[in-house]
């Protein structure tokens, strides 16, 4: 799976499982890779993110927003649910379970090694990670990078402009 | 049938937004039974009465739930004397 990925690219997935345990997601989504690269807060994807003002916390804040929403078009109120349940309610998946990749997140590292290939690059970054998350116009990442007011497309011309080339 | 007639009885219009709500109402069960058997042993319950309770065998709820909640009280082995209010 890792063939290729430059440290930091591993280490942002591995901290991508991190936020996806920490948001209660039973598997690691597309949009749990994002919050990886922001945490792992090296290397060109995290810095065309920041420069674009989006940081971790609004990211974490955003996915949270996204399960009340999905709750609420069903008519629950996590808050309620919440309040309910009291101190005890942790959305956090326990230590001892393990949580695998969802579809939507092999499918975006698939399509980060694609995006190597085409720029002609040698080894995996959070750059390509960032391309194959842009890629999945269905996924999570991107409807959640919507809802903070970030286009696709200005992100990656962004990301272009920070790698110092042409967009392509 | 008018718009919002369909919209009532079929749930949310796009499909994606059902089934998304699928995710994240499993995701707040699985949360919400956690700290509801952490809530009933915290208040003395045994598994035995947890799991009657919930439907589900006494291995089952133990199985899922005992050592999430020993390592939140560290030092009081859930589901024994010494826990209750």
């Amino acid at each position: 799976m890792f063939t290729r990925f430059t440290d930091r690219s591993r280490t942002s997935v591995e901290a991508a499982f991190d936020e996806a345990r920490m948001l209660g997601h039973d598997s690691l989504g597309d949009e749990d890779l994002l919050l990886g690269i922001l945490r792992a807060d090296e290397g060109i994807a995290a810095e065309a993110l920041s420069s674009l003002g989006v940081t971790l916390e609004d990211a974490r804040e955003e996915s949270e927003e996204m399960l009340s929403d999905a709750l609420s078009s069903i008519g629950i109120s996590l808050e309620g649910v919440r309040t309910e349940a009291g101190e005890a309610f942790d959305m956090r998946i326990p230590d001892n379970r393990r949580i695998p990749y969802s579809p939507m997140a092999k499918k975006t590292l698939v399509g980060a090694r694609k995006e190597m290939r085409r720029l002609g690059d040698n080894s995996l970054g959070t750059e390509h990670v960032l391309l194959g998350i842009l890629g999945n116009a269905d996924g999570m990442a991107v409807r959640m990078l919507a809802r903070m007011g970030i286009a696709p497309e200005t992100l990656k011309e962004r990301l272009f402009e920070v790698c110092g080339r042409a967009a392509g | 049938m008018n718009e919002k007639t369909r919209t009532r009885v079929g749930g949310p219009e796009d499909p994606r937004e059902g089934l998304e709500a699928v995710v994240a109402l499993r995701r707040t069960l699985e949360a919400l039974e956690a700290a509801q058997v952490e809530n009933a042993i915290v208040a003395g319950w045994s598994w035995a009465r947890i799991a009657e309770v919930l439907g589900v065998s006494k291995q089952a709820v133990h199985k899922k739930h005992a050592r999430r909640i020993r390592e939140r009280y560290p030092g009081r082995p859930p589901g024994r004397k010494g826990w209750g209010r």
